[in-house]
């Protein structure tokens, strides 16, 4: 039989992923939502193949569109941002107006899924939210994100990731015992955790609609989302203890921490099992440690005593090597070991970009970028990207003319209007200023323009 | 609606029904399930992103074989301190939802794969976590499972994936947590900033399992990708999840930032790439998130401290981004200097009233500075919110007893996730399902 690594090779080949078929083609999304937890539920569903309609306000747009890491812009574009709303299509249009309403409620017919993250209520009292929406379609998925959810006595209090993780706990965790050095975790992973649970909860009620016909209402809590991640509620009803911070230390298996080494380079180690935990006793000259009493067995070696004593011996012994050898140990020897990976590793290292789990994508307005692929690899209906985010209002016509049937007359009568718009001078919702617009056929669709 | 509730909204009326009817429509009681014709099989050993994908799929409704060696998977004794209960350990317990148990020992009796194969045969989804190749060698892989079951959904987890030369040199490397979240980028983002002491400075560790719980969630978000293929077209397909992938490639900031800022972040503590402020704060008794991060919401805040001197500066009005770190951290000094004076609870209701004149005037901008106590998760399960919303449970099991768990995660108006039992008995389902699947 062929070699499993050659057979996989294949079987995932990143250059082949664009021809495969997508599992959520012909299902369409409109997109309300804003800033990182709604929208990235609605990415998903793009990045496997649903047409989804990102809907923003005229010359203001996303809030997010702006919200760059250190202020730092790429090519006039927010370069984070390139994750969180890639392959949609990006329509702009003013929500108060009468006529902004029906081109909504039209879309609304042929939708298959609605998403929104205004504060609870908002999208009831604007006439976009679930009441009205089922109305025009009543087998439409219907997903509302808050940070408290859409019922419950603190449903309208505003939020954002830092307050989830403050409500759900995780915060108080990352940091040292006894000191108040503690922190939220990075890169509101409280909204991207949560929109991959909303993402989920989309496509169980998508997967519930084929088999009965009836779409529903989702109400996803980005606090709820986080909960759902700790078990230290469950250690908590047993102890009546908290786990509480532990530093760099993981509690639940020993060794199993982050470590310096000696180049000063920082590695995490871990022995989850008896089994790994003896191959690293014998990959440090130590394999008596894996009978000494205090150690062989698992929960014998987890007592905070015998952890502790464990872990000294995993600090010194791993002070005194350089963190390439015990990784290559590790590798050979079989027990868990990775170096830190910081934001410069992990742009540039080669098996990621051959996994495709790192990718630098060619785009047709902003050109070479390195993005994040996916976190889950698909051999059939692999995730992919199309294309990167647009200035705002980019899709207006294509949008309107391809799935609304407008006209060019209809469309220029709603720009006169300004019930639909696009852009003004700031960066973020703004094409690069050396991207001649007037000759992009998307941004014209079905207009002539010159080459 | 309470004068708390009006606080934020400028649309009230009818709140109130608002949130009763929808209590109501969310109760699971007598709802359909998504997956109640589907059959999950997890072989996963000492993987607890395969544990939490199985539950997943359970809570929607799946039946879930957990199937594991008879002295039990290893994953039963990955637990904090070492503490367990009846030798279950708290993780274990606080996944074990919705599952039956099997004994197979596939990794050392041929006999046992056989019994595995034919359970497989009738399969949708298959999850493991051997090193990569192994359950191909063993003649179990998705290969010749497939075979036999085309529209067979088969997820891997592991620490460098499937394919690539990566993949195949570092096949026996086993994925942890801790492994998960340094090798994908989580720990190198956070932690002091260089001028405080060692080893506050160094990298830290996410004190959640942050790998492991991305890693089953992106498994079974895959995996559900792929059951709607499998309605759609019958066939089925391998999942791929690496753990050294997990951090960076949900959030998507590291690959992006470190390829135009051509160098790694640097670590910077309580502070916000982006927003400011946005982070918490001590205060008399313990600590406040504050989120004022919109000018406005600034403006406000400073109001709220008795700090409007500071509005005029010009380091602060418009340019808060902390870029110039010595700049932002004097300015988290001035903050911490004010809500030092006040516990808790004053502050957020200071930062309430605030709020509630503000929504309701055109003079004030509409700022809305939000300030919340920090709360441990202990303090989280106290919450009332979460009592209406049923988000924990009391469950028990069997053997071990009543505890509490988290779930409910989403509500879902015509097919909930929920909840039916827990256990963990080792091998506790051997005779249903020899029944059941394999007409014994």
């Amino acid at each position: 039989m062929e070699d499993y690594f050659s057979y996989t090779a294949k079987l995932f080949n990143p250059d082949e992923a664009s021809q495969k078929p997508e599992a959520l083609k012909g299902i369409r999304v409109m997109d309300f939502s804003h800033v990182i937890f709604g929208p990235i539920a609605a990415r998903l569903l793009a990045d496997y193949g649903a047409e989804v309609i990102k809907l923003e306000l005229p010359f203001y747009g996303d809030l997010w569109r702006p919200a760059t890491y250190w202020g730092k812009y790429w090519k006039h574009s927010n370069p984070i941002w390139h994750n969180i709303t890639k392959n949609k299509y990006f329509l702009s249009v003013n929500l108060q107006l009468k006529e902004s309403k029906a081109l909504i409620y039209k879309m609304a017919e042929s939708a298959d899924v609605v998403i929104e993250n205004f504060a609870p209520g908002t999208a009831d009292a604007w006439g976009i939210g679930y009441e009205k929406i089922s109305k025009i379609n009543p087998n439409i998925i219907f997903l509302s994100c808050s940070t408290y959810g859409q019922f419950g006595p603190m449903r309208y209090f505003p939020g954002w990731d830092l307050l989830a993780q403050g409500a759900s706990g995780v915060l108080t965790l990352n940091g040292y015992p006894d000191t108040d050095n503690f922190y939220k975790l990075p890169d509101y992973v409280g909204d991207f955790v949560p929109g991959n649970f909303a993402s989920l909860a989309v496509l169980m009620a998508l997967y519930h609609r084929k088999k009965t016909g009836k779409g529903q209402y989702i109400d996803m809590a980005q606090t709820e989302g986080l909960m759902r991640t700790l078990f230290h509620y469950t250690y908590y009803s047993v102890t009546q203890k908290a786990i509480g911070r532990t530093g760099n230390v993981d509690p639940t298996m020993v060794p199993a921490a982050i470590f310096k080494t000696a180049d000063d380079k920082f590695l995490a180690l871990a022995c989850a099992t008896s089994e790994q935990f003896k191959n690293f006793a014998l990959a440090i000259g130590r394999p008596e440690l894996s009978s000494d009493p205090r150690f062989a067995d698992t929960l014998e070696r987890l007592k905070p005593e015998n952890a502790k004593a464990l872990h000294e011996i995993a600090v010194d012994w791993i002070r005194s090597q350089s963190c390439a050898d015990v990784i290559r140990l590790a590798d050979d020897k079989n027990f868990p070991a990775a170096e830190v990976a910081d934001d410069y590793m992990i742009a540039n290292e080669e098996w990621r970009r051959k996994r495709g789990s790192v990718v630098l994508f060619k785009d047709d307005v902003y050109g070479n970028l390195v993005i994040a692929g996916p976190s889950a690899m698909l051999s059939g209906t692999p995730s992919r990207t199309k294309w990167l985010a647009r200035p705002l209002g980019y899709h207006n016509r294509l949008v309107l003319k391809k799935f609304l049937g407008l006209s060019e007359a209809d469309i220029e009568k709603l720009e006169k209007k300004k019930v639909i718009g696009t852009f003004d001078d700031r960066p973020g919702l703004k094409p690069p200023v050396y991207y001649d617009l007037s000759k992009d056929p998307i941004y014209n669709y079905g207009k002539e323009v010159g080459k | 609606m309470s004068p708390k509730e009006e606080v934020y909204t400028r649309h009230g009326g009818k709140g109130g029904d608002r949130g009763k009817i929808l209590a109501e429509m969310m109760n699971a009681e007598g709802k359909p399930e998504v997956l109640d014709d589907i059959l999950v099989l997890d072989v996963s050993s000492a993987n607890f992103a395969g544990i939490v994908a199985a539950s997943l799929f359970a809570e929607f409704g799946a039946e879930v074989i957990k199937i594991e060696p008879s002295e039990g998977d290893p994953a039963r004794q990955i637990t904090p301190f070492g503490v367990t209960v009846q030798g279950v350990g708290i993780p274990f317990m606080f996944e074990g939802r919705n599952k039956r148990y099997m004994t197979l020992d596939i990794r050392n009796r041929p006999e046992d794969r056989k019994t595995f194969a034919k359970l497989a045969k009738q399969a949708a989804v298959v999850i493991e976590s051997f090193a990569p190749g192994e359950m191909d060698g063993w003649g179990i892989g998705y290969r010749q499972l497939a075979a036999e079951n085309p529209g067979l959904i088969y997820i891997a987890l592991s620490a460098y994936g499937q394919y690539t030369d990566k993949a195949r040199e570092s096949a026996k490397m086993p994925d942890t947590d801790i492994t998960s979240q340094a090798g994908s980028g989580l720990p190198a983002q956070m932690g002091a900033p260089p001028n405080e002491p060692e080893p506050y400075t160094w990298p830290l560790r996410g004190g959640m399992w942050a790998g492991w719980y991305i890693s089953g969630l992106s498994a079974v978000l895959g995996g559900t990708v792929a059951l709607i293929h499998r309605q759609n077209t019958g066939q089925g397909q391998m999942v791929d999840v690496a753990g050294m992938d997990a951090y960076s490639s949900m959030v998507g900031m590291p690959a992006t930032i470190g390829f135009t800022w051509e160098k790694a972040r640097p670590r910077i503590g309580v502070l916000d790439f982006i927003l400011y402020p946005y982070g918490h704060w001590k205060c008399k008794d313990g600590f406040v998130a504050i989120a004022a991060p919109r000018d406005h919401d600034f403006r406000a805040l400073l109001k709220v401290l008795g700090l409007w001197e500071q509005e005029d500066d010009w380091r602060y009005s418009s340019d808060r981004i902390p870029d110039i770190l010595e700049q932002a951290i004097h300015l988290h000094k001035i903050i911490e200097e004010k809500t030092l004076l006040y516990t808790g609870d004053e502050l957020v209701k200071m930062a309430l009233n605030y709020s509630k004149k503000s929504a309701r005037s055109k003079w004030r901008g509409g700022g809305v500075p939000i300030v919340m106590k920090l709360m441990t998760p202990e303090e989280a399960m106290g919450n009332k919110q979460w009592h209406i919303r049923k988000a924990f449970q009391e469950v028990e099991d069997k053997k071990l007893g009543k505890y509490t768990i988290s779930s409910n995660f989403v509500k879902m108006s015509e097919s909930p996730p929920r909840v039916k039992w827990v256990g963990s008995e080792i091998g506790g389902d051997n005779e249903y399902i020899r029944k059941k699947y394999l007409n014994d």
